[in-house]
């Protein structure tokens, strides 16, 4: 009625002076941006959601989001990377003066890119496209658990529902989650598994349902081992299920869950263009005392040190001699780059070779299915020289005298480090579960990079391999420096948005809010 | 409310039905001056409260149309007015005016064009004259506003020459726009804001840069008068656009029977005044690389006509080369008008086009991104010197190219400056084109139509060619090429009946109704090869040039936005003493959902003149009272209510959703409420006055965008109607003549005003799902430490940092190789160091006439507010150049542990130093107090029969010198005329000083 008095009150006026007084709201919107009737064609408005979860795992693009999502963060605490240039005069995450408003960005990119779309392709496709959905929660999967081995609780079953606001999960409750979403995707999935329905969407298998069967039971894999120690029957069961499923681990490495983007890694900006990050100390002292080959293809020589491929320690603060942020990375910045094999359009986030590991880890853990030890330890390795076109394993897989060498910082005397490891590539049949342990991981470490986000979560699980610390820890006592970072802190705009969630979350934690304190996962202890 | 609907129609209708009689008949006369009998020109003669009126021509002459009982009004500038009431048997009415400086008696323009007499306006209103304008030529006309009206602060940008301008009317209140409407003879202006910096780091795509504004555009010699309506009871009938304040700028026109030719010419040199203290090395390399500028404008206008018809035109040049090396402004503009009456003079006609054309080279911006003077700053004195690197290129052999040349790698904030200025440059254009008609039909002599339209055009195109070789965070290995453009039209016309009635000798009644449609459609186009994208060929700067992928920006935006509107507006008259105004405006708007998209919204204002109310001692003149209630409704920017995601070049669509309302709820206008009270008093024969005001506005149901947990939305914002913000305040202005003697005359005004603004609360706590935030960000901290927040408590312009943490003593505590930081009370990760905003602000005119010769000066004062000076803190963390690291002091510290030990200068400023490093310890106090114009001017003594009418010469000088400054920068300069990046300079173009020289000639 008030609509109908407005109406013949506008008419009565502007009769006057031409101009029309219903449907005033198509005059509002961008023409230029797409309307939800055209996207529904070609099913679109669900399709095209999948390419920002794909693209955000390990965010393309822009490089920067990245850099601070993971670069600046896990890529270095698991030993891979180290930038040269002590930011915010060596205050800043890598000596463990933790940087705030860099780590919303680990936060807040799953949340933008990964868990919207995937809740929206989850609404979409739940009962009309089973098999899309299947998809789509391996992905989410992929995503969230990558965010919950960051900070623990994390909003998971809960994401978007007003009823429950920024309700978090327990991350023990958010692993239960994945599990549940990994069973209902291998279900979708296997009820109709030849179906070509993905096909056009798809920026890893190329629509093969047979792949996504076989990266849900890996990832179903990597979870349980993850949670070995935490709660060894749940770990088992699942661990378990995932050796059994009919489809089958990822095999060869055609298998790995690779994303095809569009644009260039991020890598090769940050690397390239910004020379913001180079090879870690760690890197070098496990790979050159072991004369690994993969050096090559993951490493550039240093220009300043032709000839060697060389690292920087990690957690450098602004040293003597150097006045400010730029002169003491001129001094690094010709240290060793990545190699442009790592950097290709292809963002890795798992490989065959890691899940040869996890099988070498369930056989030490006694699970059925798994096969022996060696034999998927040493198959790991194989698959990784192969993944890398690198000749030579057999050779290194028998090598049982070359140990971590110790690091020399050129620049700087002071950040020299000895070995911190005596462990040889070769397998002992009769050496402890712990030395075994070590081995597959710090074999599991190496061929599993550039993808620090994975390392880091099972450096922190199983203390491999032996990475040296950082050189200045500016935590002020929260985080030891000998057993390193645990975790980052729940984040600003969480702390600012969702003040209840976060305190809730905080109860879910072994301790405080900081990244001092272990995850639920992180026991301390391997068996 | 549906009953004011009604009335507000019951009124609209009664005037197209009444017809109440009255006698109209001609009236004719001369006005002369009483001072030396000479016939004035140009008198403003107007009937009060209409929008009749006419001007005396070159020999003071003028005939107008009135009825018995009508006031007619004789004003003339820098003269007292006078009125004469109509009677049965006048049919010649010549007036006399004397010199004096009543301004209480002018006529004043008022909201839609009506003229009214200053004593019976009920809110507050300052108006200033060209001349005034014009003492010191800026190239931005409403930079001269600064210090000259109580109550609007006016903060230039940092772009240099014809850069935009920020005027804050009574405080912020909005998270949108809190610029006021501009309003040009009667018709609103649009002023679109291209760009506005809004990022500390500075904008990757392109720099930090400033788009321009609609009033850079405006040729400062076509303006005759400039009125401010300070609160929303004046500005109600504009509606939602005059939230804000109203800027009502009445352009000139050509006068019957005169012909005239004004001539006016500037020329000014600029230096850099105001910036930090670097040691003497780095200050020579600063001095090496900054010049001085120089600005000429010039511009003429010629006026004359007929008894039926008058022309008005005018012609200007502006140029402008800055301080920095190679920035350059040009700018043209011209004016037609045309006035003309018809059908015996029932019928007045106005027809103009204004047209304006700017184009920069270079414009100064802010931030690290492409900002020369990062380079400039930074440079380490022990690598030579600066200008060894003003040779900014070499062969590069290996790909056979012209690459930039520099002491060290470039890095994301730092390149060869003269590399920048060359080899990243920018250019400008921004044209503007508003033609307007207007029909003014006297039906009878008491209803009088008016019909306008106008076309209001204003493009902007930006472009930036960066080269090869350019740092790799800005353009990949070839280069690229950044433009864009925007086209912004708006479509407004209007209707208006005026009716006048005289119910009996003590009651008059005037009505004004009407209606008004806007309509506004921006087209904008965004094309950037990118930081990734990237050219195919290296410095080839052209579209088909660019790389075929996703991370090149190709994007088209359209919009297109409706409004439509019904008011009226009454005023009650009883016998010249007391006053009754009334407005009611119903507004739709395109804006909102269907369903809220009509809004209505009243006013009223009373005043009452007490020295004609009540028996005064007689060395009162004047004094009367006001007060006056108003609401004011506002829709919303374009695309709020349900916008679609947008599609990437090369990369399908968005990842995320855009702004929307949050889930569950329905977006409705916003509301101003706003209370004045004011009086004003006239002493010793007008010789001592004051205007004494207070105001409260609250601004409710403001469309904020709330921050939302990324895990209930997306975005990590949604829009939602929440919120009161309080703005209270007392503005006073107070002027005397001290001396007037036959020789020598000085007058002298001060302006006060004082703002306190108070965040009551800025979200909504019954909305399922929400959950209520206590903050609303205005400038993200991003990955720089300075942010701006709205908190619940806080007020408008908060400054927040990273502030060390001190021990019971205030002794920093350093530990580990670093500083602590103090981690409590925080916002966002940072706490609250200061606001932007002064307490008040005071400006002091003086003017003196002494035989030919006028001297004038202003001192422009703000007092309290802060600022943060992150260009220091940048310089400090990336090279040792400011003078207190060459200091040889020590810092004391202590440990988390108690231990104290000591820093050297450079250490300590070394590592709380940087973009993002403790910006706590960045924070100046933003009072100073400066001789904001100094004018020294000669009028020349013409024989009769001289070419000349008038010569006149001045020596001219801006912002000569700081009484009072604790900031490395000028405080008065800020990065962005929006509310981002308020209370910080980011390496901003420093401030300058100007000295000149004006002529003007009249034949």
């Amino acid at each position: 009625m008030k609509k109908i008095n407005n109406l013949i009150a506008c008419l009565a006026v502007f009769g006057l002076i031409g101009t029309s007084c219903s449907d005033l709201e198509e005059f509002n919107g961008n023409e230029r941006d797409i309307t939800q009737e055209q996207l529904e064609v070609d099913f679109q408005h669900v399709g095209s959601k999948y390419k920002p979860i794909f693209e955000s795992i390990y965010q393309y693009t822009p490089a920067w989001s990245y850099q601070l999502q993971q670069n600046l963060n896990a890529d270095a605490y698991s030993g891979y990377m180290t930038p040269p240039r002590p930011f915010i005069a060596g205050a800043n995450n890598t000596t463990y003066n933790l940087v705030s408003g860099w780590n919303n960005f680990i936060w807040s990119v799953p949340y933008s890119n990964v868990m919207n779309n995937a809740t929206a392709i989850s609404e979409l496709t739940d009962t009309e496209f089973p098999t899309l959905n299947g998809v789509n929660l391996i992905l989410k999967v992929a995503a969230m658990h990558r965010v919950s081995d960051v900070f623990g609780p994390i909003v998971y079953t809960n994401f978007g529902d007003l009823t429950n606001a920024g309700v978090y999960d327990s991350q023990e409750n958010a692993y239960n989650a994945f599990f549940a979403d990994l069973d209902t995707a291998v279900t979708n999935l296997m009820a109709d598994i030849d179906s070509p329905k993905f096909a056009a969407f798809d920026l890893s298998y190329g629509g093969d349902y047979h792949n996504w069967v076989k990266l849900a039971n890996s990832l179903r894999l990597r979870l349980a081992i993850r949670i070995s120690a935490v709660d060894p029957a749940l770990a088992k069961a699942e661990g378990e299920k995932a050796l059994s499923q009919s489809e089958g681990l990822m095999a060869g490495n055609a298998d790995g869950f690779f994303v095809n983007g569009s644009l260039d890694h991020p890598l090769t900006v940050i690397d390239n263009s910004w020379g913001d990050i180079r090879m870690n100390a760690s890197m070098e002292s496990i790979l050159s005392g072991y004369s690994d080959g993969r050096i090559m293809s993951y490493f550039d020589e240093s220009v300043d040190h032709p000839g060697q491929r060389k690292g920087i320690r990690n957690g450098l603060p602004l040293q003597a001699p150097f006045a400010d942020e730029l002169a003491q990375k001129a001094a690094y910045i010709g240290f060793s780059a990545l190699n442009d094999g790592v950097k290709t359009p292809k963002v890795q986030l798992m490989t065959t070779s890691e899940v040869y590991f996890l099988k070498a880890e369930a056989a030490l853990r006694g699970w059925s299915g798994a096969g022996t030890a060696q034999a998927n330890y040493e198959m790991g390795i194989t698959t990784s020289f192969e993944q890398h076109g690198v000749a030579g394993a057999a050779a290194y897989i028998a090598d049982n005298t070359s140990v971590p060498a110790n690091y020399v910082d050129p620049v700087n005397a002071d950040n020299n480090a000895t070995a911190l490891s005596t462990i040889t590539v070769a397998w002992n049949a009769g050496a402890t579960n712990e030395e075994k342990l070590e081995r597959i991981i710090t074999q599991k470490w190496i061929a599993m990079f550039p993808e620090g986000q994975e390392a880091w979560s099972e450096f922190r699980r199983t203390g491999y391999p032996k990475i040296f610390p950082v050189v200045s820890n500016q935590s002020g006592g929260i985080v030891d420096t000998a057993i390193q970072i645990r975790r980052i802190p729940f984040v600003d705009s969480e702390k600012s948005t969702n003040a209840s969630g976060v305190s809730t979350a905080t109860g879910f934690l072994n301790g405080p809010d900081n990244a001092g304190t272990r995850l639920w996962w992180d026991t301390g202890s391997n068996f | 409310m549906k009953k004011i609907k009604i009335l507000l129609f019951t009124i609209f209708s009664l005037m197209l039905s009444t017809n109440i009689i009255a006698q109209e008949k001609s009236i004719s006369g001369t006005v002369t001056s009483k001072f030396d009998g000479e016939p004035l020109p140009g008198v403003s003669v107007v009937i009060e409260n209409t929008t009749r009126g006419t001007e005396t021509d070159f020999d003071g002459k003028y005939s107008i149309k009135a009825s018995v009982g009508d006031v007619l009004t004789f004003s003339f500038v820098g003269m007292k007015s006078t009125s004469v009431t109509i009677t049965a048997n006048s049919s010649t009415v010549n007036a006399q005016l004397e010199e004096g400086d009543n301004i209480l008696d002018e006529v004043v323009v008022t909201a839609l064009g009506i003229k009214k007499t200053r004593k019976s306006i009920t809110y507050a209103a300052q108006d200033i004259k060209a001349a005034e304008l014009n003492k010191v030529k800026q190239t931005n006309p409403i930079n001269s506003l600064s210090g000259k009206i109580a109550g609007a602060s006016i903060t230039r940008s940092a772009s240099g020459a014809g850069g935009s301008v920020k005027v804050l009317i009574r405080g912020n209140s909005s998270i949108g726009n809190n610029q006021p409407l501009y309003v040009v003879d009667g018709i609103p202006l649009s002023n679109p804001s291209a760009s506005q910096p809004g990022d500390t780091f500075g904008d990757i795509n392109g720099g930090n840069r400033d788009g321009g504004d609609a009033l850079s555009l405006i040729n400062p010699d076509d303006i005759e008068s400039l009125t401010v309506l300070k609160g929303a009871s004046a500005s109600a009938l504009y509606g939602s656009a005059g939230l804000n304040g109203v800027i009502l700028i009445t352009t000139k026109k050509g006068k019957s029977g005169s012909f005239k030719v004004d001539f006016s010419s500037s020329v000014t040199a600029e230096t850099a005044a105001y910036m930090m203290d670097f040691n003497d090395a780095a200050q020579k390399n600063v001095d090496t690389f900054l010049e001085s500028g120089s600005t000429y404008i010039n511009s003429f206008s010629i006026s004359g006509g007929t008894e039926n018809a008058q022309t008005y035109f005018s012609y200007s040049n502006t140029t402008a080369n800055g301080i920095l090396p190679s920035n350059s402004m040009k700018q043209h503009t011209f004016n037609v008008k045309e006035t003309a009456q018809l059908l015996n003079d029932k019928l007045k006609l106005t027809a103009s086009v204004m047209g304006s054309s700017q184009s920069f080279t270079n414009r100064a911006i802010s931030g690290l991104y492409f900002n020369p003077l990062v380079g400039v700053y930074g440079f380490d004195t022990s690598a030579g010197s600066l200008s060894d690197y003003a040779n900014y290129e070499e062969l590069d052999v290996s790909r056979n190219i012209m690459s930039q040349r520099w002491f060290r790698g470039t890095s994301d904030i730092e390149q060869n400056p003269y590399w920048i200025t060359h080899r990243n440059q920018s250019t400008d254009a921004n044209k503007k084109l508003v033609s307007s008609l207007n029909l003014n039909y006297t039906v009878n002599d008491w209803l009088s139509i008016q019909a306008r339209g106008t076309y209001d055009k204003t493009t902007t195109e930006f472009e930036r060619k960066i080269y090869a070789t350019t740092e790799a965070t800005l353009a990949p290995a070839n280069g690229r090429y950044i433009v864009n453009q925007n086209d912004f039209t708006q479509m407004y016309g209007d209707v208006i009946a005026t009716v006048n009635t005289k119910f009996n000798d003590d009651l008059t009644v005037s009505v004004i109704a009407g209606a008004s449609t806007t309509r506004n459609t921006t087209e904008s186009l965004v094309a950037d090869s990118g930081t990734n994208g990237g050219l195919q060929f290296a410095n080839v700067f052209a579209y088909q040039n660019f790389n075929a992928n996703a991370s090149v920006n190709f994007r088209q935006n359209s919009y297109e936005t409706r409004g439509n509107s019904i008011f009226a507006s009454a005023t009650f008259g009883y016998k010249d003493k007391l006053y009754v105004d009334v407005t009611a405006r119903n507004d739709w708007t395109s804006t909102l959902p269907d369903d809220n998209n009509s809004f209505f919204y009243p006013s009223i204002g009373v005043t009452g003149i007490l020295s004609e109310l009540f028996e005064m001692n007689e060395k009162i003149s004047f004094a009367k009272a006001r007060i006056s209630y108003a609401e004011v409704g506002n829709g919303f920017a374009a695309d709020q209510i349900n916008p679609n995601r947008s599609i990437n070049f090369g990369g399908g669509i968005n990842n995320t959703d855009p702004l929307r309302p949050f889930p569950g709820t329905t977006p409705k206008p916003e509301r101003q409420k706003s209370f004045e009270i004011g009086t004003e008093w006239k002493f010793f024969n007008n010789r001592l006055g004051f205007d004494l005001g207070y105001y409260n506005t609250s601004t409710i149901n403001q469309y904020f965008r709330v921050p939302v947990s990324t895990t209930i939305v997306a975005s990590g914002v949604a829009g939602l109607n929440a919120g009161d913000i309080v703005n209270k305040g007392v503005e006073l202005t107070v002027f005397a003549v001290p001396v007037q003697q036959d020789n020598f005359k000085w007058t002298t005004s001060v302006n006060y005003a004082t703002n306190k603004n108070e965040i009551l609360s800025i979200s909504n706590d019954n909305v399922q799902g929400l959950i209520p935030t206590d903050f609303f960000t205005i400038s993200g901290k991003g990955v720089n430490t300075f942010g701006s927040y709205l908190v619940k408590g806080g007020s408008f312009g908060d400054i927040y940092a990273h502030v060390i943490k001190r021990d019971s003593n205030g002794t920093p505590i350093y530990d580990s190789g670093a500083f602590v930081i103090d981690d409590a009370n925080q916002v966002d990760g940072l706490t609250k160091v200061g606001n932007a905003n002064p307490d008040f602000m005071l400006g002091w005119n003086n003017s003196f006439e002494f035989k030919n010769f006028t001297i004038d000066f202003l001192i422009d004062g703000k007092f309290g507010g802060e600022t943060m000076s992150m260009t220091q803190a940048i310089v400090e963390g990336f090279s040792n150049n400011s003078a207190r690291e060459d200091a040889n002091e020590n810092v004391d510290v202590v440990n988390l542990a108690g231990a104290a030990s000591t820093l050297t200068a450079q250490e300590y400023y070394g590592k709380a130093g940087g973009r993002n490093g403790f910006t706590g310890e960045y924070m100046y106090s933003a009072t100073n107090v400066r001789l904001a114009e100094l004018a020294v001017g000669y009028n020349f003594n013409l024989s009769a029969d001289s070419f000349f009418k008038r010569v006149k010469a001045s020596l001219v000088g801006s912002n000569l010198f700081f009484f009072y400054k604790d900031a490395p920068h000028d405080p008065n300069v800020s990065l962005s005329t929006g509310n981002a990046l308020q209370g910080v300079d980011v390496l901003g173009l420093p401030s300058t000083r100007s000295i000149g020289l004006n002529l003007n000639l009249t034949f």
